[in-house]
Parts: C-alpha cells; structure tokens; sequence
C-alpha cells in the first residue's frame, strides 16, 4: 500500500513537473504557410547550400514551413505532371525555358507577374523576356549559363593557333586545321540541337507557319558542317546524340580534342578530373553569332505550378523572390559557377574580377559574365510534338553531314515531313523563336 | 455422388490456391493491360478530359517515320533468334560435359543474364568505342585500316545492339537447354549407341527430337524478347545512328515515358503485342512437338 501510494505521489510530481515545463517554454509559432519547392540535380554536391537557404528563411519567418525536394531531371516532368493531376503541386519548381513554354501552354504554370511586383525590376530583361509567353510571366530566374570556348594550348600550338575563335565560321576553320595538323578533332557541336544551331546564326527554322530550313543558307550551313566533317574537325563520338555532353567532356579530358564549347561548370569538372588538360586549357568568348547571342544560354527558373492555393500565392512569392534574390542567386553562382540571372548579383566583382592566380574555371566565368548580357535560351516554341519533327531535322542533318545524302535532298525531304505535320496543326502563334 | 462432390471440393480448393495470385494478376496485369488497351483508342491525356478518338492513334503512329522504322528494325531483331536458339543449345552440349572447371564456365555464361543493362551499357560502349578494345583487335588483326563506328555507323549500329541483345540472352537459353539435356534419359542414348549410331547420329535423332518441347519455349520466349528489344537501344544509342536503331518498342517507351504521350505509346505497344501474339501462336503450331 506504501508502495503504491508513493507511486502515484511520484507520479502527480513528474506530470506537475511536466506541466508546469510545458507552461513556461515557449509556444512554436502556428504554421501559416507549408510551401514544398522542388528542384532538379541538386543533391548531393548543393545540399548543404539550399539546406542553410531553408533554415535561414524559416528562422526570419516564423510559421513559415519550407520542404525541399530535389529528383533527377529526367523525372522531374513525370512527377510534377502527376502532382499537378493530383491536385497537391508543389509550390515551386525548377524548370528550364522550353518546358515552362510547354506548360504555360498547357496551362498547367500560374503566371507570377502580381507576386513579381517591384521586384520586376531587379531581374536582367532578357532573362524575364524568356520567360514571357502571351504577355505574361511564368518564372522567377534562378540562374543562366552562357558558354565560353575552352581550347587545349598544346592542340593549339601544334595546329599554329594562337588565340580562340572570334566567329562559327572561325571555329569550323580552326576545327579543319586540327584535324588536318594533329589528326584530332577540333570541336563537338551539340548537332542534335541542330535547330538552335540555325536560329544562333539567324536563320529561320519556321516561317509563316511552314518550316523554312531548306533555303541556300541552311544548306551552305550544312555543307561548312559536312566539310569539317569530312576533314575530321568534329568528333565523331555522339556527335548526333541527344546529349552528347559527357562524350565531348570525355574526349576533352581525355586530350582528344581541341575545344570545348561549354559552360563554365564543366571547367570545374575538368579541373578536377584531369588536372594535367585544365593546367594547358585556354578560355575565350564563345563567338556571337549574326544575331549577336551568345550561344548556350540555358536559364533555369522556379515556376509556380497550376492548383497552388491562391491564399498561399503571396507567402510563395516572398519566398520565391528570396530564392532567387541577389544574395541567394550570388551565393548560388559562387558555388556552382553558374551566372546570376539580376542586375546587381550579376555586376559582382566575383565574376568580373579575375585572382592573380585564376585558373581556367574562373577564366570562364570573368569571361561568360561578359557573354551574359547576350544570352538567351534558343528553342522552337509553340509546336505540337516539336521533338519528333526536331528528330527528323536531326537525322536529315546527320545524313547530310555524314556525306550519306545530299544535302540538300535531305533538308528538302525534312522540310516536306515538318509542312505535312505543321500542315495538320493550328500554330496559334507560329513558332516564337528566341 | 461422393466422387461428384470430392471432384467439387477439389476445384474448390484448387480456385482457393489460386485465388491470391489471380487477384495479384487481376490488378496489376490484367486490369492494366485492359485499361491500356482501351486508352490506345482514345486521347487520354493526364491533364484533359479523354474522349473516344477511335483508329486515330493507330493512323497516326503508321504515318510517323520513326515508328515505322522501329518497326522494321523490331523485325529485323527477330534474325537473332535462330542465331541464340543454336548457339545456346551448341554452348549447353558443350558444358553438358563432364570436364574440369565446366562449373566455372557455366556461371561465367551466365553472369550477363544478371548483369544489368546499366552495367552492360557502359561496358559495351566502351567495347564498341572507336578507340575501344574491338577497334584494337580488329585494327590488330587487320581486319579493318580504320576504326569502325559501331554505335555511329547507320550500317552498323543495329548489328552491335543485336550483338549485345544475343549476348545477354545466350546465357539463359543456355541453362534452359541445360537442364533439358540433363533431362534426357542416359539409357535411350546407350541403346542407340548399342545400335551402333555415332555420336552425331545419337545428336540428331534422341537429343533434338527430346529437346523439341524446349526449343519451341526458348523459341517463343526469344522471338518476345527480340520484338521487346529496347533496354539496349537505350543504353547504347538511344534510337540513333540517324534512327537505325529505333525499335518499336522504344518508341512506345520514348512516347509514353520521355513524352507523355500515353495513347500513342499504348497504341505502339498494342501493334506490338498483336505481333507477339502472332508468331508466338505460329511457333506453338508449327514447332509443337508430334507425338506419333
């Protein structure tokens, strides 16, 4: 009996204890908002930066609850698409300019320009203009990439080169003067994106609703492609493939070929991995073309998906103007080597400025910071099964570089399945190019 | 009466045995083939509302160059078969034997079974390299002056994914033969061997008429496999050279997966199936087993 009514004296001091404990700690604010942000090949190596921009945030936004969640990018589409059908989207997602394109018109993205306000005005234009479909806004730029040249000295030198290549026409020549000097190949266009290729250098891939990529200038454009081929100035591997970027940075690292057209995060790779090719790497403007872009521009962006509570829209712009502010976007770029998509973290002397000791990557970056003002990402927009006709331009190319078909009998027979199927559809707004 | 009612129970227990599987079945093989099908004649999409759209996926897919293509080369994946039926049955004879280390051969034929096709990319691409080993060796052995593009030749793309598709098969037909053999009773080939019949004579007339029921499983399971081709073609080429290497099937995965496009890709799929179904029911008639 003793015992038991210890027991329960114990018992009434612990729950008073426990009581009294609960009384005098603080409440945790109540949950105003849950907003779940997703991005695209983060982890592992960015973790600890977007942790620290969730922490920080929630900590000066008390009842704000921020969830990250990366996926690769090849499923990123699936598992938003599904979610979005769902009726539980994310709040925000990283998406790049061609998907946004399609899901704006799909009406599957919610137009941001009311939660842009003011802030409208810190971005750089062009990033905002490629994000502008039918007058409206659709993102809030995180960060582009521009390409720059990186070129191998030693390759160089042997071919009696000195300097990058100030035009397209330059490269090819450059590339044929490799070859034929070192037996090696002197570039790796991305051929698959063929159509990017044309409009970079002014050539229409679409006009009045019917393609138009069969014209003397087109095929002349070929022909230079099909002549360095034939030279051996382009690297055969993947050189049609629909990512032939861990090929060519391969081949790079692997001293096989004379330049590089990338961004400057894939100078970091090559420092790391190949130490020997970075120590002999020069880096130079990539060449604007007719139009005066700079080729590989790639923005990427944070949409707000369709079906996002309007009563959480606001607490989503704050944070969105936050992620992709000045601070966050220069901290971001710092890590990654990526450009800062406004105005005042893109005029950070941490781009512009070069170190005493600057290796090649921090070349590329002064050097891209410069080309950014010129970057814009070059897409066919507005197309129905846009990739299944891009897919027989590819191959027409292909045939016409590879010297398997005339050229132009083959950019003909493309041009005639493209009008087929563009025949067929309504172009609501006939191919806004970029 | 009694025997009527015990014959009664015994179905009742055997649809009571059954039953768990079946239902696994139902939901997540039939129903879904079933629903599949029907999508292929509508325009389902995740984001608008369906409708009955009829033959028009049909249409569309035969109008497009690349599935008609994948067609083809779906087709012409089916010479592979009779190339892993005979080299399976010749490595199973071969490691049939008694000889010693014949373990080790047999797992080692059979390690590409269990390899997976991420794995089987990589090495193979490598391989095929235009400064891979095979290039060497035939550059070694003069069999070419210059590298040859295995993945990026248009002529040649098709052959090397077959190659790796035959490679990874081999070892599986292999066991299946394997066991059969083993299967075989010893006395039937010491009686013709009494009877006088050389080895050759015994090869032919005990161990292939006693395979036959194998040949024809391995057989149909190696033409679906042929017609389903698309796990290497992904891996190695993604469709290309200058779409050689698109198979039908990877067109269904392309549209449906990579696209979205679920009707088109359930519509590939249907057209590919019919043809399973097809030659599957031709080898069932014309490679079953004649009991005289």
């Amino acid at each position: 009996m003793k015992i038991r009514n210890l027991l329960a004296a114990s018992m009434a001091c612990v729950s008073m204890a426990a009581g009294l404990a609960a009384a005098a700690a603080p409440l945790p604010p109540a949950t105003t908002a849950n907003i779940e942000f997703w991005t695209f090949s983060m982890k592992p190596k960015f973790t600890p930066y977007f942790e620290s921009v969730v922490r920080n945030y929630e900590a000066a936004n008390p009842g704000v609850k921020i969830e990250w969640i990366d996926f690769p990018w090849d499923v990123i589409q699936t598992k938003l698409v599904t979610r979005i059908v769902a009726g539980t989207p994310p709040a925000l997602v990283n998406l790049n300019v061609p998907w946004a394109d399609e899901y704006a018109r799909d009406q599957l993205l919610t137009p941001i320009d009311a939660l842009l306000g003011p802030a409208r005005a810190n971005y750089i234009p062009g990033t905002l203009q490629d994000l502008t479909f039918k007058g409206k806004t659709y993102g809030f730029p995180m960060y582009s990439n521009v390409a720059v040249v990186a070129y191998n000295t030693q390759i160089f030198k042997a071919a009696g080169l000195s300097r990058g290549p100030a035009t397209f026409d330059e490269q090819l020549a450059y590339a044929r003067q490799i070859a034929e000097r070192t037996g090696k190949a002197g570039i790796a266009p991305a051929l698959s994106k063929i159509d990017g290729l044309f409009m970079w250098q002014g050539l229409s891939v679409i006009a009045g609703g019917k393609a138009v990529f069969n014209s003397p200038q087109h095929v002349a454009l070929v022909q230079k492609l099909a002549a360095t081929y034939k030279a051996g100035g382009l690297l055969k591997e993947s050189l049609f493939a629909e990512d032939n970027f861990p090929a060519v940075v391969d081949a790079y690292k692997g001293g096989r070929l004379g330049m590089l057209l990338a961004p400057p995060t894939a100078l970091k790779r090559i420092e790391a991995d190949a130490k020997d090719i970075y120590a002999i790497t020069g880096v130079a403007a990539a060449p604007l073309g007719p139009t005066g872009i700079a080729d590989g521009g790639w923005l990427i962006h944070f949409a707000v998906p369709k079906g996002v509570a309007p009563a959480l829209l606001p607490a989503v712009g704050k944070f969105a103007l936050y992620l992709t502010g000045d601070a966050s976007q220069l901290a971001f770029a710092k890590l990654a080597s990526v450009f800062p998509t406004t105005v005042k973290a893109a005029a950070d002397p941490f781009l512009l400025a070069l170190p005493a000791n600057a290796g090649a990557a921090e070349k590329a970056v002064a050097v891209g910071a410069v080309s950014m003002a010129h970057s814009h990402t070059l897409y066919v927009a507005g197309i129905d099964d846009y990739d299944e006709l891009r897919r027989s331009l590819v191959k027409a190319v292909e045939a016409g570089v590879t010297g398997k078909q005339d050229v132009q009998q083959a950019l003909d027979q493309a041009v005639a399945i493209w009008n087929k199927k563009l025949g067929k559809q309504k172009l609501a707004a006939p191919g806004p190019q970029r | 009466m009694k025997a009527r009612s015990t014959l009664r129970g015994a179905r009742m227990q055997a649809w009571i045995f059954l039953a768990p599987a079946l239902t696994l079945l139902a939901v997540f093989s039939f129903w879904p083939v079933a629903y599949g099908s029907l999508l292929a004649f509508t325009d389902y999409s995740l984001v608008r509302e369906m409708s009955w759209v009829g033959l028009d996926n049909f249409r569309y897919i035969f109008d497009n160059e690349m599935f008609v293509t994948g067609l083809k080369n779906s087709l012409k994946f089916l010479l592979m078969v009779p190339v892993v039926q005979v080299g399976a049955i010749a490595l199973a004879v071969l490691v049939n034997n008694q000889l010693p280390g014949i373990a080790w051969f047999r797992a080692a034929f059979y390690v590409p079974v269990v390899t997976t096709v991420s794995v089987v990319g990589i090495m193979w691409g490598f391989m095929f390299h235009e400064q891979g080993t095979l290039n060497y060796v035939f550059m070694q052995l003069r069999l070419a002056n210059a590298p040859l593009g295995w993945l990026t030749d248009d002529t040649l793309a098709l052959f090397a994914v077959m190659f790796v598709t035959l490679w990874r098969g081999l070892g599986w037909y292999m066991v299946m033969y394997l066991a059969a053999l083993q299967a075989i009773p010893k006395d039937m080939q010491e009686a013709a061997l009494l009877d006088g019949a050389n080895r050759w004579q015994q090869f032919w007339r005990i161990t292939v008429p006693m395979l036959r029921p194998t040949i024809m499983v391995c057989s149909i399971l190696s033409v679906l496999a042929a017609l389903k081709a698309y796990q290497e073609v992904d891996v190695l080429t993604q469709g290309g050279p200058m779409n050689s290497t698109f198979t039908a099937l990877y067109y269904a995965y392309d549209q449906g997966l990579k696209h979205l496009k679920l009707p088109r890709a359930l519509a590939a799929s249907l057209v590919v199936s019919s043809i399973c179904i097809a030659i599957a029911l031709a080898c069932l008639r014309y490679l079953k087993p004649r009991h005289r």
